[in-house]
C-alpha cells in the first residue's frame, strides 16, 4: 500500500513537474526572450489566427459538394469583395504557417527545448506539427480543381498500402463509402471543424506548460537563471512585443499576397486529370519523392511508408532519445549534426520532387545523391565543429585499446577506404562513359559529380590517414600500432 | 538621438490616412484588392515601428537607428508599390 502510494506520488511529482499543474501563470517574462526567434511558436499561432478568419469568410460562400465546390470557389475568386484577396492571404498564411511551425521545431531541436522539464511539450508541439500538415493536406482538396484533387487521390491512394486495420479506418475516416462526395465532405469536415478544435486544445496545453516552464534559457552565454531574469510584465511590454512581431508579419504577407495573387487551376474532372501529373505541395514534396524511389514502387512502398513513419515517430520520441544533459550547441556535436543532415535531405528531397513531377527515381541515383548529401552536410558540421565550436570545451583523450584491436581497426579503415574508393573508381568511368556515349544529360551530370565528389572525399581521407600515420617521417611500425584516429594503444592491454 | 515621439505621431498619422484610403477601394477588381493589401500593410507595418519605439523607450533601450531607417524604407516601399496596382 506504501510502496503505491509512492509511486502515485512520484507520478505525480513527474507529472507535475512537466506539466506545471501547480505552478503560478501570467509571470513577468524573462529579458533574454525579447529575441523573434523566441516568438516563432507565436507567429505560427498568428498566422493560425489569420487562417481561422480567412477562413470562416470563405465559409460563407463555399459549397463542400463536387458539383458546388469548383463553382462556389470561383464565385468567391471573381464575385466575392475581398474574394480573391482572402483566398491569396489563406494560402499563403497556410504556407507561412507550415514554414513557421518547421522553424520552430528545428530551432526547438537545436537547442534542444526538448529535455527536461519540457518533454512533453516536445511532443505536444510535434502533434501540433502534424495537425498542421493535416490541414495542408485536407484544405488543398478543397477548391476541387485538377491539381488538387489529382494530388489528393494520390495521397489517399497510399493509404490502401498500410497494414489492413489501419487502411480501413483510414478509409473510414476520410474517405468514407460514397465516393467523391463524402470525400470532399469529410476532407472539409476534418478541415473546418476537427482540426481546428484538436489544434485548439493542444494549443491551450501547451500554451500552460509554456506558463508554467517560461521560455527555455539561452544556450549560449554565460548560464542565466530564468527566475531572477523575469522583469518584462505580459501587459504592456511583452504584449506589445508580441503584437509588433504579428503585424510585421502580418504585413508581409498582405505584400506577398498582393504581388502574387492567386489565380485557380481548371476544375477537376477524370478526362483532364488523365492528361495531368499529380503533384502534392511542397511541404508533402520529400515524401513524395521518397515514395518514387524504384525501390519502394509496388511491392515496396509499405517500407516508404515505413521509414516516413519511423521518421515521425523519431521526432515525437526525441526526448527520450537525445539524453544528454547538455543543451548547449557546441556540446552535442552528434545531435546537431543529425538535425543538419535531416534538413539538408528534406530541401534535397522537397526540390528533387518539384523537379521530377511523376518520374520514377532510379534507386541508386537516389542513394548516392542522399548518401552525398548526408556526408557533405557531416563533413562541413564536422569541420566546424573542430574549428570553432569544441576548442573551448576540454575533450577526452583518444579512447584506449590493445594492440589487437588497434591493428584490427587500422585494417577495418583501410579495407573501408579501399572498397570505397573502388566503387567511387567504378562509378566515375560508369558516369563518364555514360556521358560519351549518351550525351550530357542532368541526371549523367549529377551522377558524374556525386561519384567524384565520393572519390574526392575518399582521396582525402586516405591521405589523411597516411598523414596520421607519419608515413614520411619514417615512423609507421609505431603508428600503425597506434593510428591516432580517436583510439590509443595501451601496450599492458 | 531619434526624436521616437515625433516619428510616432507621424506614423499614427499615416495609420489614419492609410485605413481611411482602404475604407474607399472598391474591393471587386484584383488591382483594388491588391491596393488594398498594400494598404493594410503600410497599416501592419506602422504599428509595428510604433510598438517598437514604444517597448525600447519603456525599456530605455537604445532606438536603433538603423531599425527605423529600414522601416520607413519599407513603407516608402509599399507606398510607392501601390502606384504599381494602380
Amino acid at each position: 500500500m506504501t510502496e503505491t502510494s509512492g509511486r502515485r506520488a512520484r507520478l505525480a511529482a513527474w507529472l507535475d513537474t512537466r506539466l506545471g499543474l501547480t505552478y503560478p501563470l501570467l509571470r513577468p517574462a524573462p529579458r533574454y526572450s525579447i529575441n523573434p526567434f523566441y516568438w516563432l511558436g507565436a507567429l505560427t499561432v498568428v498566422a493560425f489566427l489569420i487562417q481561422g478568419i480567412t477562413g470562416i469568410m470563405m465559409m460563407l460562400y463555399y459549397v463542400p459538394s463536387p458539383a458546388d465546390a469548383f463553382t462556389s470557389t470561383q464565385y468567391i475568386f471573381q464575385s466575392v469583395y475581398y474574394g480573391r484577396f482572402l483566398q491569396t492571404v489563406h494560402l499563403y498564411t497556410a504556407y507561412a504557417m507550415i514554414m513557421l511551425a518547421f522553424m520552430h521545431m528545428m530551432r526547438g531541436y537545436f537547442v534542444s527545448v526538448h529535455k527536461k522539464p519540457r518533454e512533453l511539450m516536445w511532443i505536444v508541439g510535434m502533434i501540433m506539427g502534424f495537425v498542421t500538415l493535416g490541414f495542408g493536406f485536407t484544405g488543398y482538396l478543397l477548391p476541387w480543381t485538377v491539381v488538387s484533387k489529382s494530388a489528393t487521390d494520390v495521397g489517399v491512394g497510399i493509404i490502401d498500402a498500410l497494414p489492413g486495420r489501419i487502411s480501413s479506418f483510414l478509409s473510414f475516416l476520410i474517405v468514407g463509402a460514397g465516393g467523391d462526395a463524402t470525400e470532399l465532405l469529410r476532407f472539409y469536415d476534418l478541415h473546418v471543424v476537427v482540426l481546428p478544435s484538436v489544434l485548439l486544445v493542444l494549443l491551450i496545453v501547451k500554451m500552460y506548460m509554456l506558463e508554467a516552464h517560461g521560455i527555455a534559457e539561452p544556450t549560449t552565454g554565460p548560464p542565466i537563471d530564468q527566475k531572477a531574469s523575469r522583469s518584462l510584465p505580459i501587459f504592456p511590454d511583452v504584449t506589445f512585443y508580441l503584437l509588433g512581431l504579428a503585424a510585421m508579419f502580418g504585413s508581409a504577407m498582405l505584400l506577398i499576397s498582393a504581388v502574387f495573387p492567386l489565380s485557380l487551376p481548371p476544375e477537376y474532372s477524370p478526362q483532364l486529370a488523365a492528361q495531368f501529373t499529380a503533384q502534392p505541395d511542397w511541404y508533402f514534396l520529400w515524401i513524395y519523392q521518397i515514395l518514387k524511389i524504384a525501390a519502394f514502387e509496388g511491392a515496396g512502398l509499405p517500407v516508404a511508408l515505413g521509414l516516413v513513419t519511423v521518421i515521425f515517430v523519431a521526432l515525437i520520441a526525441l526526448p527520450f532519445i537525445d539524453r544528454g544533459h547538455s543543451r548547449r550547441i557546441g556540446e552535442r556535436p552528434i545531435f546537431v549534426t543529425i538535425g543538419l543532415i535531416f534538413v539538408g535531405e528534406l530541401f534535397l528531397l522537397a526540390y528533387w520532387g518539384l523537379e521530377s513531377p511523376g518520374q520514377v527515381i532510379p534507386t541508386d541515383s537516389a542513394a548516392w545523391l542522399v548518401v552525398a548529401i548526408a556526408l557533405l552536410v557531416g563533413d562541413c558540421s564536422f569541420a566546424l565543429y573542430t574549428v570553432m565550436g569544441t576548442r573551448s570545451v576540454p575533450r577526452p583523450g583518444p579512447e584506449e585499446v590493445s594492440k589487437t584491436q588497434g591493428r584490427f581497426r587500422t585494417a577495418l579503415a583501410f579495407v573501408l577506404l579501399l572498397s570505397g574508393g573502388a566503387i567511387a573508381i567504378g562509378a566515375s568511368l560508369n558516369a563518364i562513359v555514360s556521358v560519351v556515349l549518351y550525351g550530357t544529360s542532368t541526371s549523367g551530370l549529377v551522377q558524374l559529380g556525386l561519384s567524384t565528389t565520393f572519390l574526392g572525399i575518399v582521396v582525402f581521407s586516405t591521405v589523411f590517414l597516411m598523414y596520421r600515420m607519419e608515413l614520411a617521417g619514417a615512423s609507421l611500425k609505431r603508428r600503425l600500432d597506434w593510428l591516432e584516429i580517436g583510439w590509443s594503444v595501451n601496450d599492458s592491454r | 538621438m531619434i526624436p521616437a515621439r515625433r516619428v510616432v505621431a507621424l506614423l499614427l498619422v499615416l495609420q489614419i490616412v492609410s485605413t481611411g484610403y482602404v475604407w474607399t477601394v472598391n474591393a471587386i477588381g484584383t488591382l483594388n484588392q491588391a491596393r488594398f493589401a498594400v494598404f493594410l500593410a503600410v497599416n501592419l507595418l506602422s504599428f509595428s515601428i510604433v510598438t517598437y519605439i514604444y517597448t525600447h523607450d519603456k525599456w530605455e533601450e537604445a532606438i536603433s537607428r538603423g531599425w527605423i531607417l529600414a522601416a520607413a524604407l519599407g513603407l516608402a516601399l509599399l507606398l510607392l508599390s501601390s502606384l504599381y496596382f494602380s
